[in-house]
């Protein structure tokens, strides 16, 4: 069986073939590039995605060699996400599935990140770490839904680092530039809010005072750093207590900011001393993909042979990850 | 006796200790090897010291913990009573709920916030004794009151989502020492903070 996934939920727009074995046959995206010093615009994003989609959707299937005609199912991004750019890949998605009368699967995009991760990874029951522009939460399955153990309270790690980034005039995604600016410095920290709440964590504080510093005469490399320091040594700390509690022994890291080495190496020494194993998400395959949708499109099709007709789609901006019902995981 | 290592936490070692001659708990918060030195220095300290004194505060408003013996805030470590018994976060029931909404209510009323309100944090015996004061500060702000029960609730539905009633069964228990009115507050509180979390559907 095979699945076309249309990814469109913020910057990316991505097409992608995978068949039921998980192989992926092809994976196209492009990214929207905000100018410098600004945020993703809902409207300009959402023309950039219009504008290439005929040809990300050709390139898919062409590298996976493979026609319309051959695709099973079409799965798409249905949420959470930006409106707009939401409604760019729905429109592609419906077309397509009705024009060639092809099964029409909507997908949690937060969802397709961890069973996508879980894929590659080979993790079978781990305590997931999402962290991205959209998400920042600690999850375990248990009782047919991934459930939330920790969360922020209020930005994602993902607009932390975006945020910090755009004040000082940088393009988003910022997260590399600001990764390697922190290993120019010489390890000098300074000090910045650390704030837990059990297992949940909140960054609102620190982007102010971290955006603070940076308009001091601090150098750029040493706030950077301590940004990294602070921001990543919260989410470890969040992630041992919930491996501490769940007596998890696999840890698995998905999403955008899992392409960050520093949190990687953070987590790992976590995970050695819960006795964990742990997992990171490829880092082409870290960030949003059509990939994604297709394998959960596919997982959620062979398990429940759900699917939505054309007229009855639909897309939620929010919509989060511990509503939806997960019934082929144990 | 030689210390025995029972638990190696998330927030710190536990051993087993004979303390004038008596059996005790010696609760070690070692360095964090992926935290920066500096960093991980203030935060040891800061909460060895904080919960030392929290522990002994919660007492005066009728919440059981275990008596402190000795604190060295430059080891990080806090000697306190060993406490027989079975952890809350494997014997959930619905009369726990109860009586763990009580405690909650109790310390909100001498405006001591928990911080870490987690099944795991308590243990059973006789009686329930609450552990672990090291995120606890003193605050008369609902918001700060409305998150201690936010992260409670966030327990349940993850961790006992198999408890029934559970969080039902909390605000009872939470409400039979709180005045009607201050609960009504707080849980209204709490769906503000949930209304602010990410993706939210917006009521």
């Amino acid at each position: 069986m095979l699945c076309l996934g249309i990814e469109s939920t913020a910057h990316t727009f991505g097409c992608s073939v995978v068949n039921s074995m998980g192989k992926i046959l092809s994976d196209t995206r492009e990214v929207y590039k905000a100018p410098e010093g600004s945020g993703i615009h809902p409207r300009e994003a959402s023309r950039h995605h219009m504008e290439l989609s005929p040809d990300i959707l050709r390139n898919a299937l062409k590298l996976a060699n493979v026609t319309m005609e051959d695709i099973d199912i079409v799965g798409y991004s249905a949420g959470p996400g930006l409106g707009p750019c939401l409604r760019v890949g729905a429109v592609i998605a419906r077309t397509v599935a009705g024009f060639y009368k092809k099964l029409l699967v909507p997908v949690n995009h937060a969802l397709g990140h961890i069973e996508l991760g879980a894929m590659l990874t080979g993790a079978s029951d781990p305590l997931v770490l999402l962290v991205s522009g959209g998400h920042t939460m600690i999850l375990a399955f248990s009782h047919s839904r991934w459930r939330v153990f920790g969360e922020t309270l209020d930005i994602t790690v993902g607009q932390l680092l975006d945020q910090f980034g755009r004040a000082l005039g940088f393009a988003s995604p910022c997260g590399n530039r600001i990764e390697q600016l922190a290993s120019q410095s010489a390890g000098k920290y300074l000090q910045l809010p650390y704030v837990i709440k059990g297992n949940d964590v909140s960054f609102s504080g620190l982007l102010t005072a971290a955006v603070k510093l940076a308009s001091h005469k601090t150098e750029l490399a040493d706030t950077c750093y301590s940004l990294q320091e602070t921001a990543f040594a919260m989410l470890a700390e969040a992630v041992e207590r919930a491996l501490s509690f769940t007596n998890k022994k696999e840890m698995m890291i998905v999403g955008g900011v899992a392409a960050n080495k520093r949190l990687a190496q953070m987590l790992d020494s976590v995970c050695n001393r819960q006795d964990a194993k742990l997992f990171v998400c490829p880092i082409k395959f870290a960030g949003d993909n059509g990939a994604q949708i297709a394998w959960t499109a596919l997982q959620e099709y062979l398990a429940t042979k759900m699917n939505v007709q054309v007229e009855e789609s639909t897309v939620q901006q929010s919509w989060r990850l511990d509503s939806v019902h997960v019934s082929w995981r144990r | 006796m030689q210390p025995t290592l029972i638990k190696k936490g998330a927030e710190a070692d536990i051993y087993i200790v004979e303390w004038d001659s008596k059996k005790a708990v010696s609760k070690v918060r070692s360095p964090k090897s992926y935290r920066h030195p500096e960093l991980d220095s203030i935060i040891r300290k800061h909460r060895t010291i904080h919960e030392a004194s929290f522990m002994s505060a919660a007492k005066s408003a009728g919440v059981m913990s275990p008596f402190v013996y000795f604190v060295d805030p430059a080891k990080a470590e806090i000697i306190m009573e060993f406490i027989e018994g079975q952890n809350v976060r494997d014997v959930l029931t619905p009369d726990i709920c109860y009586k763990i909404g009580r405690y909650a209510a109790l310390l909100h009323t001498i405006n001591i916030i928990h911080g870490d309100l987690t099944t795991s944090n308590f243990v059973m015996n006789k009686r329930l004794v609450l552990l672990d004061f090291g995120l606890s500060y003193y605050s008369e702000r609902t918001e700060d009151m409305a998150t201690d029960i936010r992260l409670i609730k966030e327990v349940f539905t993850s961790a006992h989502i198999a408890v029934r009633k559970a969080f039902p069964r909390f605000i009872e228990g939470y409400a039979s020492v709180a005045a009607g009115k201050k609960t009504e507050k707080i849980l209204e509180n709490v769906r503000e903070i949930e209304q602010r979390g990410r993706y939210a559907r917006m009521a």
